[in-house]
């Protein structure tokens, strides 16, 4: 029973890791309609500038998370404007397969810019263990799981109740509607790259914090794909919280089951609910008329 | 002057092509292509055996992405299959290598049928999730084989002989994947003028006018699966031959961006666009490092430490530039060339 448990809990602090990236691909999909492929990168990528700043810094955990949000949100920022700003109006398809070459290309890029060695990344007082009823766990576990929930809610009242929110789930809806009143779509799209650029890099530096700084950072993208896929990819507090399931399963079978099932353990729970649920289990149903 | 081309009969709409000069260039092609190995140094010859196998893995690709628009982001799985029923063919159940070639077609064929089955149900973006689960179970499954897949270490092929003939010099290989080539750009484009593949073209455009014009979307789709995977599989056992092993680590996901890539780069949709699309992608890196080593400096010192990345920066570029300037392609560039040519000095 104790190995079960510990099984859950680290399964939930991995699993807030890919909630953070799950709700990331959720924002720019319902602000945009399109799969960012690149979402592990943009956190690769913020993780690593982080880094940078952070250890010539000396910076504490706090203040490393402030460094990885606006570092995300400015990496956002940028992609959006020199990358995906002159696709707008462009078929899905094109766009969707822009952010694939973007991928391909940042991923290289950080390979080049600090080299394929692995790194440790050092925050002061985040390895300290605390005890919690018995069990062990680190404060970067338990940081993560708060930034989670703390996400969760903001993006809760993000949606729901602020201006910009609003105008988000306006242009998700309907963005030629959205334009004739008067909301910017190419404004909305800078602000949902910016958030889910923050959102992937708070991930990536978490991940860093406590699995060590490495060029395979990435593939947290693709980890993550399956809880965005089971939350329903328009559905961003759904994304996360399906991120925590995915962790929780993930590591449920890599306990139980052999190793090699781990890695795809959340490719299979997708491919059966892609066949019941094409939309997710949270996700609106888009009914086409004919 | 012309003032166009008009098509009266069935049989001209259908025909590969109509004019003479494309006749003669492409025995002329054909017949340079046959010669090379006589005129190219080693490296040179190495260099277009790699397009050739790349380009039948990307004819794979084309009839599924570029003819009936289903996104595969995982078509390293199907090249995976075939490989792996190759090599496991040959070196486990001791088949001859014929046999082991036509189960490198088979096998991803089969998996290709099952990758289907959730077309039917899921579009453009979801399925290219599907596919990307699926190369990802492939390739884990194949890392769980134990002695059987050569788990983590691979199995070791040799070249083979085949119908009789020795391929274990590199000119016979040569002469082996330009057959198989050649074998692969008919298929494809007689496909493309079949009823088949204009039902598939139809499923791209628009699947639901498709299916009230009674193209059956469940047989047509799986189909295009089908010989879509059993094309790559192909490709995979050329790639093993080739490099002459056969492990996980040589199939990274980055063949599928490549392969992506390649389409895009040509002209989705059409085989004279992968044709150039494979040429331009498999001789960027190569150009582009012989360009910086002229140059010297840091450039050249940059390409020799982490030439791997270069290159994927390379493709990553590529498939940005040609989706944001001309997404038509080489193919569409060639297009206009060609116009330019027949009707100057007018525009149209």
């Amino acid at each position: 029973m104790g190995y079960f448990v510990e099984l859950v809990v680290s399964g939930l602090a991995i699993g807030a890791i890919y909630g953070l990236v799950a709700m990331s691909f959720a924002v720019i999909y319902k602000a945009t309609g399109i799969v960012n492929f690149s979402q592990g990168e943009l956190g690769m990528l913020t993780a690593y500038t982080s880094w940078s700043i952070a250890t010539t810094l000396g910076a504490g955990g706090i203040a490393t998370v402030l460094i990885a949000v606006v570092a995300g949100a400015v990496i956002g920022m940028l992609c959006e404007r020199l990358i995906m700003r002159p696709m707008l109006g462009e078929p899905v398809l094109s766009v969707v397969l822009v952010t694939i070459g973007l991928a391909v290309v940042l991923r290289s890029i950080v390979t080049i810019g600090w080299g394929a060695a692995p790194h440790k990344f050092e925050v002061a007082g985040v390895d300290a263990v605390l005890d919690i009823g018995g069990m062990g766990m680190r404060v970067s576990q338990l940081g993560v799981i708060a930034m989670l929930a703390a996400a969760l809610a903001g993006f809760w009242w993000f949606l729901k109740y602020s201006r910009f929110g609003v105008a988000m789930r306006a242009v998700a809806a309907d963005e030629n509607v959205a334009r004739l009143m008067g909301i910017s779509t190419a404004r909305v799209q800078s602000v949902a790259w910016a958030c889910a650029s923050a959102l992937a890099g708070l991930a990536g530096v978490f991940f860093a914090v406590i699995y060590g700084l490495s060029p395979t950072i990435y593939e947290l993208g693709l980890k993550a794909f399956p809880a965005t896929v089971l939350g329903g990819f328009d559905s961003v507090l759904g994304s996360g919280v399906s991120g925590l399931v995915i962790g929780v399963l993930e590591n449920l079978v890599g306990g139980y089951l052999p190793s090699t099932l781990k890695e795809v353990a959340g490719f299979f729970l997708i491919l059966v609910v892609l066949m019941v649920r094409p939309f997710g289990l949270f996700g609106e149903k888009r009914i086409e008329r004919v | 002057m012309k003032s166009g081309f008009f098509k009266q009969r069935y049989a001209e709409l259908v025909v590969l092509t109509d004019s003479r000069a494309v006749k003669a260039w492409t025995v002329v092609l054909f017949a340079a292509l046959l010669l090379a190995p006589m005129v190219l140094g080693p490296f040179l010859l190495a260099h277009v055996t790699v397009i050739l196998f790349t380009l039948v893995g990307a004819l794979g690709l084309t009839v599924l992405t570029g003819f009936t628009g289903l996104i595969s982001l995982g078509h390293v799985g199907f090249l995976m299959l075939g490989a792996y029923a190759y090599a496991i063919g040959v070196t486990r159940l001791g088949l001859p290598p014929e046999l082991a070639l036509l189960a490198s077609a088979g096998v991803p064929a089969l998996f290709g049928l099952v990758v289907g089955v959730p077309s039917l149900r899921l579009h453009g973006l979801y399925l290219a999730i599907t596919t990307l689960a699926f190369s990802h179970i492939v390739s884990a499954a194949l890392l769980a084989g134990g002695k059987f897949t050569g788990a983590g270490r691979g199995i070791t092929v040799l070249r083979p002989r085949m119908l009789g003939i020795d391929l274990s010099s590199d000119r016979a290989f040569y002469w082996f994947c330009l057959a198989m080539c050649v074998l692969a750009v008919l298929v494809t484009l007689n496909l493309r003028r079949s009823y088949v593949g204009r039902a598939l073209v139809a499923i791209r455009d628009n699947d639901i006018a498709a299916r009230t014009m009674g193209v059956n979307l469940v047989r047509y789709k799986l189909l295009a699966f089908l010989i879509s995977a059993a094309i790559t599989g192909v490709a995979g056992a050329m790639m093993a031959m080739y490099i002459s092993i056969v492990s996980v680590e040589s199939f990274p996901f980055l063949l599928s961006i490549e392969a992506l890539a390649i389409i895009i780069v040509g002209g989705l949709g059409s085989v004279l666009g992968a044709v150039l699309g494979t040429v331009f992608i498999v001789s960027m890196p190569e150009v582009f490092a012989a360009l910086t080593s002229g140059m010297g400096g840091r450039l050249a010192d940059l390409m020799t430490t982490s030439a791997h990345e270069i290159k994927s920066v390379l493709y990553g570029l590529a498939i940005i530039a040609f989706l944001r300037f001309d997404p038509r392609g080489l193919r569409g560039i060639w297009h206009d060339i060609r116009h330019a040519w027949v009707y100057w000095p007018l525009r149209y």
